[in-house]
């Protein structure tokens, strides 16, 4: 039953070979993500309702606890709400010329493939597995980043393939390093890379190897989230990437890069039996992190580069939660990736809105976006005030937690440089985005009006969203992220 | 037997040696399929002994599926793509080959002393095996940033994964073999991406110089 959750993907990424016209390829995409999105609520419906701790299935490759069932949910309804939001937007660039249908096809077999591989990140317990997943995130990503075809899409295309996939074997050196440290010690090497087994047995590891082991994880899956100094292909391919994509990659693909450090992160702390070693780097690279977001955001002259910005400022906001370590802090981060995932997709998704509309990713060119696209532009502008930081909006509330967590800790220095940063980050997102909103001289050739109806339904449905959880977030909500957090906390 | 494996590990190195001092791409491709016949003469000796002692024959089945990949297809897949795109030969490194090498003997002292701190990898045959391994993996990103074309750097990506497949044949014997497996799809994937993004570089910038691809930045 569980193995379904990893074969819908996989079946419709393959399915819309066989479909030729532009009705049968949206009918498949929505079909094969709502089924998808249905399964996955339904196994951890089930879940909770039978007060299960875990469960392997698949000859134990495969493994579902209440950490991992919360991102496979984050990751398939973001998927599935972008998934809605693709077919208007697909639409409009197909009657406007910008793509055929077998465009369409890759675009739409490409993403399920993609959706896919990140279900397959958080759903196996192998680290091997797990890996190997990882590195086909990126695989099944680059033709999605280089889909406009033009210099800067192919730029970033290459930038991304190379930049990731050295930064994931330097991981997989890792993996190879967390594997001897096993292997000498139970001899036994069919499971002694499976995360369960790893966890009960972390005391026994060695951990000198394990250090080393823990360095190179985080360099190599670091890359993949994000984290300065090994940002540098984030923007790039975020900002050339059709929206849909910079909405998948920013919402739920460093998400799930972040998972795979957790995992690891978990094993070593318990290893240890503390967290200063791996805390000190988690911290430092979060704040590094925030702070050069900081930097970076002032110039920016993209509206898109200028939200992957704030992308690698929220990972770091998660691996200074993470670094802390505390259960508030675990929590923190979970609530804050949840945040993260439907804030920042909702923010991706209007800027194709906008793009659609003013064919320019220019913050200079674009004036007018309340009278021009009402809606679109009611949410961007709220949206943005969400991501900064305001109440009521959820990213407030678990940036609330984590300040209270590190306070708690006793990180004075670094809770008070934290909320500094974010400071500055406040002011620069809503001084450089602040300009789009308002103005009337608008072109010509710009006429009033929502593009992307289906979409426009979406991006709404995802404020209502995040407006709900900063306020209110029900009780069996909360349960499930403090049992996922208790897991993470588990290894102190 | 572990003479054999300390001089193949260390040939290993050497060949990876002899690629930051190639001067043409041809002749780059050339040393990894060199490198490459060495890994499988290492995968082919812990295979066998494997067979030998435990009877099992997941070594040489990784041994197989690397003299098929790394030896025979990737090296005619590189060599194709460059067929197509290189017109002419022009100078692709930024530093000198002298000042590479030197660069490349600083690493491998480097590897030698961090691993000599680390307790239980700082004795007998493993810590050869890692210095020389890690080493590889260390030259093949050196290689990668100091080459201009965007062959070097695909060359310098799969040595840097010769290097990896160097460290867990050597100190662990290999990985469970459904991993390997998978390695080996995801590497074959990633090499056939690069090569059409190579392609799609030239139509672009009309040459395969990466120092050309600089619209992006900030």
């Amino acid at each position: 039953m569980e193995m379904f959750i990893l074969l819908i993907p996989l079946v419709t990424s393959i399915l819309f070979w066989l479909f030729h016209q532009k009705k049968g390829l949206h009918i498949v995409n929505i079909a094969g993500s709502a089924l998808l999105l249905l399964l996955a609520v339904g196994t951890t419906g089930r879940f909770i309702a039978l007060g299960q701790d875990s469960f392997v299935f698949f000859f134990d490759l495969f493994y579902f606890d209440s950490l991992n069932l919360f991102m496979l949910d984050t990751i398939v309804i973001v998927s599935f709400l972008v998934s809605v939001y693709a077919v208007g937007y697909l639409n409009e660039e197909y009657e406007h010329g910008l793509l055929d249908i077998s465009k369409m096809k890759l675009y739409y077999s490409l993403t399920h493939a993609f959706i896919f591989t990140m279900v397959l990140v958080v759903s196996t317990q192998n680290l091997g597995l797990m890996w190997i997943a990882i590195e086909a995130t990126t695989l099944a990503s680059v033709f999605l980043v280089g889909f406009y075809n033009d210099k800067n899409a192919v730029e970033a295309a290459w930038k991304y393939i190379i930049i990731c996939s050295v930064g994931i074997a330097l991981a997989l050196l890792g993996i190879v390093l967390l594997y001897i440290s096993t292997v000498g010690l139970f001899g036994d090497p069919h499971n002694s890379l499976s995360w369960v087994f790893l966890y009960e047995n972390a005391g026994q590891l060695q951990g000198s190897v394990l250090k080393i082991s823990f360095i190179f994880i985080l360099a190599g899956f670091g890359t993949k989230v994000g984290l300065v100094p090994m940002h540098t292909w984030l923007p790039d391919a975020h900002s050339q990437a059709p929206s849909p994509i910079s909405a998948l990659l920013s919402g739920v693909l460093l998400n799930s890069a972040m998972y795979g450090i957790i995992r690891i992160l978990v094993i070593v702390n318990k290893n240890l039996g503390s967290s200063v070693y791996t805390g000190r780097m988690m911290m430092a690279l979060g704040l590094l992190s925030i702070a050069a977001a900081a930097l970076f955001i002032l110039p920016q002259k993209d509206y898109k580069r200028l939200l992957a910005y704030s992308s690698i400022e929220h990972m770091g906001i998660i691996a200074f939660a993470l670094g802390i370590f505390t259960p508030l802090a675990a929590y923190g981060a979970l609530f804050h990736m949840l945040n993260h995932a439907f804030t920042k997709s909702m923010l991706f998704l209007c800027t194709g809105n906008i793009f659609l509309k003013y064919k320019s990713r220019e913050i200079a060119k674009i004036t007018g976006v309340l009278k021009i696209l009402p809606v679109t532009g009611m949410v961007f502008l709220l949206g943005i005030f969400a991501i900064a930081g305001l109440p009521p909006f959820s990213v407030f509330s678990s940036e609330l937690s984590i300040i209270i967590a590190s306070f708690e800790a006793g990180h004075y220095w670094q809770g008070a440089a934290f909320i500094i940063f974010l400071a500055l980050v406040f002011a620069g997102i809503v001084s450089s985005m602040l300009k789009i909103f308002y103005g009337n001289n608008v072109g010509e050739q710009v006429t009033p009006g929502e593009v992307n109806k289906p979409g426009t339904v979406v991006i709404v449905i995802m404020l209502c969203i995040i407006a709900v959880t900063g306020l209110y977030l029900p009780v069996q909500l909360g349960d499930f992220l403090s049992a996922a957090a208790g897991i993470i906390s588990g290894g102190r | 037997m572990e003479y054999y494996l300390d001089s193949l590990s260390l040939l290993i190195l050497i060949s990876s040696f002899v690629l930051v001092a190639n001067k043409r791409i041809n002749s780059y491709i050339k040393t990894f399929r060199l490198q490459s016949f060495l890994l499988v003469i290492l995968a082919g000796v812990i295979g066998v002994e494997k067979f030998l002692t435990e009877g099992a024959l997941d070594i040489i089945v990784v041994c197989v599926i690397i003299l098929a990949l790394k030896v025979i297809y990737i090296p005619r897949l590189l060599k194709n793509t460059v067929n197509k795109v290189e017109y002419k030969v022009e100078k692709d490194f930024f530093l000198n080959i002298p000042i590479g090498v030197l660069i490349c003997c600083a690493l491998v002292m480097l590897v030698y002393y961090s691993i000599s701190s680390v307790v239980p990898m700082n004795s007998g045959h493993s810590q050869v095996y890692l210095v020389n391994s890690i080493s590889v993996v260390l030259i093949g990103l050196f290689f990668m940033i100091s080459r201009k074309k965007a062959i070097g750097q695909i060359i310098g990506f799969l040595v840097l994964e010769n290097g990896l497949f160097t460290t867990a044949m050597l100190t662990a014997n290999g990985m469970p073999v459904i991993i390997e497996l998978g390695m080996f799809i995801d590497l074959l994937t990633a090499v056939m991406i690069m090569g059409v993004l190579v392609f799609k570089i030239n139509e672009n910038f009309e040459s395969i110089d990466i120092n050309k691809l600089r619209n992006l930045r900030g």
